[in-house]
């Protein structure tokens, strides 16, 4: 682990990586904490929510990833590991998560399983 | 991994037994001052509250009855009453789960590390010592050997899971007196985790002499050279990816279509099957965000910053666990640390107690994790959020499988912690912690997506 050798303001890059997702953590909730931007009568929109949240959880994650995971300084197969299933999380994103609402009924026949009796229940 | 360093005598491992014996006393100690103590203080405000409530409820039924006031009527004294009444024995009632949660939780976790590191000190010091062979040929003939125990591991989950229906069933019916239980419905899954901790110890017992000597080293593309062990733990995180993914795209499939209060508000008008608030399905974040859709009496949202403060205390203590790991791996690998001045030079006064401090404040940070996170799902159960409704089911299973790969990263961690004070890291065998540390990441990685999606939106 000692890949991070350089110092910025006399701290490590773990140091200012922990620090980046404490604030970030901390603009995450406040943005669902305060229903208008402080100070302000500015309606915060749940458009605005939504684009904070994933924007921040990008983030975050990238934080995490790169620097706590060191990828950052693997080689290009353990990036490839941990990119790799990425590829079926976007496809079930985009299949399922994000079909509404025909991601699961719309499927072809051969891959739709009898849903009826979660209707019948 | 096995062995490649020097014996360890037997009475270390009776060190375990000892550290087991102090988990579980700071466990029961836990469970007395907040699980009986404070709590039975707060069940008896509880109670006093509850009769309030009733003596309120009362009171307006009978105004109502006798035509005083009428029953809608929301700005009536007695109905404000009644309400302030029930508002006050709610938060009687959370605040009773709160300690009560948090005590049993204590003691359960305190009886589970306690279980697992002293059966295994116990088990690892009645083992008969190595002979001497081994470490005569210490050097080049340092087999490259793996381990028997993952796979008894993997058959120990295997036997519990298959025992798992009947154990539940079982237990259930132990905890409901009006049902009679068998004994012999928990043969199966207490077979498996006996199999588990013996296969754990056993794990350990290999593990705990390794000093960084003899580690298996892929031969083969493209993984040539790296550490066998690392490059099985980034293809197990790999499939991990994929299993909460699948929770994921599940949660985000269903609550596409639900008519949640967010939804509502953003389809200008609804949309079929969601076209007034009577339509509306409630999600965990309603309960627990400011502004959610669950209301009281009043039509306020009970959601404020109270009922969010467990999820944001456990997304911060995640953070910072991820960062003492990290601390721990870095002061293990410092051949020129020196000890700190002041108050954290007393508490890190070696190279080896700081990395076994920084580890314990991990383990007592995740520890907090699952307290805070037992302690929401009572305060959610009790406010009518069950994992019998379809929001619920969701939310119970991701956040069930998130807080139980938190509590195996636990279990392990307190075998580091164990090894950190006894055998020791430094930077020959601090692979240890770098792997365990990649899991811990990757558990704060399935929270900056869990919590969000599951507490926030």
């Amino acid at each position: 682990m000692g890949e991070h050798a350089n110092l910025y303001m006399g701290k490590d890059i773990y140091f200012w990586n922990f620090i980046v997702l404490m604030v970030f953590t901390l603009f995450e909730v406040g943005a669902v904490f305060f229903e208008t931007v402080p100070g302000t009568e500015i309606a915060i929109s749940r458009s605005v929510v939504w684009a904070i949240l994933i924007v921040v959880g990008i983030v975050k994650g990238y934080g995490i990833a790169a620097f706590f995971m060191h990828l950052r300084d693997e080689h290009k197969w353990f990036n490839i590991t941990f990119m790799f299933p990425w590829i079926f999380v976007a496809l079930m994103l985009w299949g399922i998560g994000l079909s509404n609402p025909e991601g699961v009924t719309g499927l072809p026949s051969w891959c739709t399983p009898d849903w009826s009796y979660a209707t019948e229940r | 991994m096995s062995a490649h360093g020097n014996e360890v005598a037997n009475s270390t491992w009776l060190r375990a037994v000892m550290m087991a014996g102090m988990i579980f006393t700071v466990g029961i100690i836990g469970f007395g001052v907040l699980g009986v103590g404070i709590a039975d203080q707060k069940h008896h405000t509880w109670e006093d509250e509850h009769h309030h409530y009733e003596d309120a409820k009362s009171e307006w039924k009978d105004a109502v009855a006798a035509g005083t006031i009428d029953g809608d009527d929301h700005d009536s004294e007695l109905y404000i009453a009644k309400e302030e009444a029930h508002n006050s024995e709610i938060a009687a009632h959370l605040s009773y789960l709160t300690y009560r949660t948090a005590g049993v939780t204590m003691l359960f976790l305190a009886g589970a590390y306690a279980s697992f590191i002293g059966i295994g000190g116990f088990l690892n010091a009645s083992k008969p010592k190595g002979d001497d062979h081994h470490d005569d040929h210490h050097g080049e003939h340092e087999e490259h050997h793996g381990s028997a125990s993952p796979i008894i591991f993997a058959f120990g989950i295997m036997v519990f899971l298959m025992g798992l229906p009947d154990f539940i069933v079982a237990c259930k019916a132990m905890l409901d007196e009006t049902a009679t239980a068998e004994l012999g419905m928990l043969a199966v899954s207490v077979s498996g985790l006996a199999i588990i901790v013996i296969a754990v110890s056993n794990w350990w017992f290999e593990d705990l002499p390794f000093i960084g000597h003899g580690e298996q080293i892929a031969t083969s593309y493209p993984f040539e050279g790296d550490h066998i062990r690392k490059v099985g733990l980034w293809v197990f995180i790999m499939s991990e990816i994929m299993v909460f993914a699948t929770f994921f795209s599940s949660y985000l499939r269903m609550r596409t279509e639900w008519c949640t209060k967010w939804a509502f508000e953003n389809s200008n008008g609804g949309f079929d099957g969601c076209r007034s608030e009577d339509d509306w399905v409630l999600t965990a974040s309603d309960y627990l965000r400011p502004g959610g859709a669950k209301l009281d009496g009043f039509g306020e949202s009970v959601g404020d910053f109270w009922t969010l403060l467990p999820g944001g205390i456990n997304t911060f203590a995640l953070i910072i666990s991820s960062y003492t790991i990290v601390l721990a791996l870095k002061t293990a690998k410092n051949t020129n640390w020196e000890a700190p001045k002041g108050f954290m030079g007393k508490l890190m006064p070696t190279r080896k107690a700081a990395v076994r401090n920084y580890l314990i404040a991990t383990l007592m940070l995740g520890s907090l994790f699952i307290v805070l996170k037992l302690v929401e799902w009572s305060h959610l159960v009790a406010e009518g959020f069950t994992i019998g409704t379809v929001q619920g089911s969701i939310f119970y299973i991701a956040t069930g499988a998130h807080g139980l790969h938190v509590f195996i990263g636990l279990v392990i961690m307190l075998y580091l912690v164990f090894k950190a004070d006894t055998v020791g890291y430094d930077e020959d065998n601090a692979q240890g912690i770098e792997y365990f540390g990649l899991y811990w990441h990757f558990v704060d990685l399935a929270w900056v997506v869990i919590f969000p999606a599951f507490y926030l939106y």
